[in-house]
């Protein structure tokens, strides 16, 4: 109860702090010739060099620090302190930014724009953790990701979400990934920052409608586990793939597991997989048409979802700037919109041909006509596959963590049985000595 | 820490789908292209409609039917000579203008212009970005004068007897010349001992002009006020005081921006952003109005969207013999005339 307090209380602070300062536009704007730009107020100011080389030390020391909690100390509390450091450094001190979540989208941006580099830095952060996934497992989202940690602070009555909810809440993790590759390479919006729920939190301001998600999210998170991470994080997705090929991964016994299913409902986050039964003969034939059936929709789900992808382009072509003002201008051209905006002011200003604006505007809208059907086809993937694993015979002798949705957080260490006996050997074998 | 799954019971649904119901509203009502504006409150509204209206009342002036289009695509400077001829600078190029509009000549030069003035003996003095030229009432060139350096913006320049003041936007100063382009000294650079504050120039607009008293009057657009130095550059007094919203007072960052001298020794100013003409007397008091943004524009609030086009929209002002005060129109490159219709 009174843990619940502080976070109320915790969140009203956070709440107030975010609050709108009082003020006054000076009119005009100064006019400086200096050649000064005004900076923008939706992007932090980039780091100092030495500072961007310290973050990714740090990165590097915590992911190795966490590593070694997770799978030798198996100390669930330790592994905890370190994600409220983590939270302070990566999230509050460092407001958020760069972080691995949001890499995602330099990384498509240089891939798809010959004129952007990513900086070297970025690259460390979008690699590191995921490099260490392919060993260790998702220790990033364990102790690392202050997104994960604030979420992890404020989970105070978990309770269980069905598997088929599960599986089918996180196709929203595909969709929000493929839009934010699509957006960032055609070089429209870095969506994954815009609508990070926490970085309001981070930086101790930001819009009131942004506040307001991260509440929200805040809220479900006390009873949902780290819902963004679940069912919202692109990253999370590609650390799901890879940590299925990790070389190590937690295990909830450190021995052989006895099946007392005490730990079975100890992850808030769903992860633990309980030993399967042999399906009947009838089953397996059942499943195995059904695998058949699926295999064939497999293309027609890709085919269909791209084509969806392909036709919506007048719709998510609106995402980029230039579309837009296309739009906004056509419309005043045709008299359609009576009152002109600042941005087609300031288009008129450059004294810019309207016919090679619109000329732009649709090779973009081309772009995106591409970038559909790539995107749908990758959802469409997504939706064939997880149906097709569905269909699939799972053996599982044991209680297991999941490759994929385990979290590494260590909460289920604390339940197996075979856990404590091995913790009071350890210390029987110190006093010994 | 560890919390062992409970069972889902309705009010935990109930409470989870409300927050997930409110945070759509919230990712619906987000304004992510900037289309909805600040989203602050009224209070924070600069509403310069209101601002631009202006009291009927108080416009002492009427502007002329029709405007004197001088077929620049970029022009700076207006100013007039003894006779009454109106010459214009910008686009590389001054030109001379009857009264009734019909062009008169044009003097090509190798630069931009940025300022001019026309001398008793009709020599043509032309500020450049960082130096002045001076021509002859016929367009021959007679001397260049010294290069003022890298950071000079000439702004305006002004003659009287034998001086030649030069306001420098870049370095915030005004030169004292000889006719001969021989540097006297240097004015309003800031002294504590003197008690000069220094000019405030955030951008470049500021404008001089000599009084029939004698005294050299700058405009410190950026502390909103007129000062008068004596040709050796002690300041003898100022006024003017800003406001946003008092008519009576300068508006904005840095105004007034332009200013003419009248023959009683009132001033006609002239203010950028908010565009409008007024009439101070020779004390400092507000007089009365020449033009509004309505009168100017044909708008009452601001004319220009973005930082580059309010930059480049401050009018130029001058007065003849008969007390017309001649408007340049730098958007519209056209020159109004305004002729007093009352007394203040």
């Amino acid at each position: 109860m009174i843990r619940f307090v502080y976070i109320i209380v915790g969140m009203a602070v956070l709440l107030l702090s975010s609050g709108i300062a009082s003020g006054f536009e000076r009119f005009p704007p100064p006019d400086f010739e200096s050649g000064y730009e005004q900076p923008s107020p939706t992007t932090p100011n980039p780091r100092q060099d030495i500072y961007e080389y310290i973050d990714a030390f740090v990165l590097l020391a915590v992911l190795s620090l966490a590593s070694y909690l997770v799978l030798r100390k198996r100390r669930r509390r330790l592994i905890f302190v370190l994600s409220i450091l983590s939270l302070f450094y990566f999230g509050f001190w460092r407001e958020g930014c760069v972080c691995p979540i949001g890499a995602i989208q330099n990384v498509a941006l240089s891939i798809f724009d010959s004129d952007y580099a990513v900086p070297i830095t970025v690259m460390i952060f979008f690699l590191l953790p995921l490099v260490f996934t392919l060993f260790f497992g998702r220790i990033f989202c364990a102790a690392v990701c202050p997104l994960g940690a604030i979420q992890d602070v404020v989970l105070l009555r978990p309770t269980s979400v069905p598997e088929w909810l599960e599986s089918g809440l996180r196709l929203f993790a595909y969709v929000y990934l493929a839009a934010a590759v699509l957006f960032a390479a055609t070089g429209s919006a870095f969506i994954i920052c815009r609508y990070d729920p926490f970085i309001s939190f981070f930086r101790l301001s930001g819009d009131f409608n942004m506040l307001i998600l991260g509440v929200c999210f805040l809220f479900v998170g006390m009873f949902i586990g780290r819902p963004y991470c679940r069912f919202a994080c692109p990253y999370g997705i590609i650390m799901r793939q890879l940590s299925r090929i990790s070389k190590w991964r937690v295990a909830i016994t450190p021995d052989d597991c006895i099946k007392c299913r005490l730990c079975e409902d100890s992850c808030p986050f769903g992860a633990i997989r309980a030993p399967t039964e042999d399906w009947s003969p009838q089953d397996y034939n059942k499943n195995k048409k059904l695998l058949v059936v699926l295999i064939l929709l497999l293309p027609v789900l890709v085919f269909s979802c791209g084509w969806i992808g392909f036709a919506l382009r007048p719709v998510t072509s609106r995402m980029h700037a230039t579309v837009r003002l296309a739009d906004g201008i056509y419309l005043e051209e045709t008299g359609q919109a009576q009152e002109t905006t600042d941005t087609s002011s300031a288009f008129r200003a450059t004294g810019k041909e309207v016919q090679d604006l619109y000329a732009e505007a649709l090779d973009i809208q081309a772009e995106f006509g591409l970038g559909g059907w790539i995107f749908g086809g990758f959802v469409g993937l997504v939706i064939a596959l997880k149906l097709i694993v569905l269909s699939l015979r799972r053996q599982r002798t044991d209680y297991e963590a999941g490759r994929a949705g385990c979290l590494a957080c260590g909460r289920c260490f604390e339940y197996c049985p075979k856990e404590h006996t091995k913790r009071k050997l350890a210390k029987e074998t110190i006093d010994k000595s | 820490m560890n919390k062992r799954l409970g069972t889902t019971n309705i009010k935990i649904l109930v409470a989870v789908f409300v927050a997930i119901a409110i945070a759509v509203i919230a990712l619906i009502r987000l304004d992510t292209t900037g289309k909805k504006g600040s989203g602050l409150g009224k209070e924070f509204t600069y509403d310069l409609k209101n601002l631009g209206k202006i009291d009927p009342n108080l416009i002492l002036y009427k502007g002329s039917v029709r405007a004197i289009s001088t077929g620049f695509t970029n022009s700076r400077a207006i100013a007039l000579d003894s006779k009454g001829i109106i010459y214009i600078a910008g686009d590389k190029v001054i030109r001379k203008f009857a009264e009734a509009g019909n062009l008169l000549g044009e003097t090509h030069v190798a630069d931009m212009p940025m300022c001019l003035t026309i001398a008793n003996d009709d020599k043509m003095y032309i500020g450049f970005k960082d130096h002045v030229e001076v021509y002859d009432g016929q367009g021959k060139p007679l001397a260049t004068w010294e290069n003022l350096g890298n950071d000079a913006v000439l702004t305006s320049i002004a003659v009287s007897n034998n001086d030649v003041f030069v306001a420098d936007a870049g370095n915030r100063i005004v030169y004292r010349f000889n006719t001969t382009g021989k540097l006297i000294n240097r004015i309003g650079g800031k002294d504590k001992d003197k008690n000069i504050p220094g000019f405030f120039v955030p951008s470049p607009h500021f404008d001089l002009a000599v009084g029939h008293d004698g005294l050299l009057r700058v405009a410190n657009p950026g502390n909103h006020r007129i000062e008068a130095y004596t040709s050796e550059g002690d300041l003898e007094f100022s006024w003017g005081k800003f406001s946003n919203v008092n008519i009576n007072s300068f508006c904005g960052c840095c105004n007034p921006v332009n200013f003419a001298i009248l023959a009683d020794e009132s001033f006609v100013t002239c203010e950028k952003g908010l565009i409008r003409v007024k009439i101070y007397d020779r004390d400092g008091s507000f007089a009365g109005v020449v033009a509004g943004s309505k009168q100017l524009t044909g708008k009452a609030g601001r004319i220009c969207n973005i930082p580059a086009e309010c930059q480049s929209r401050a009018f130029d002002v001058a007065v003849d013999a008969h007390d017309r005060i001649f408007v340049l129109d730098t958007t519209k490159n056209i020159v109004r005339i305004f002729t007093k219709i009352k007394e203040e």
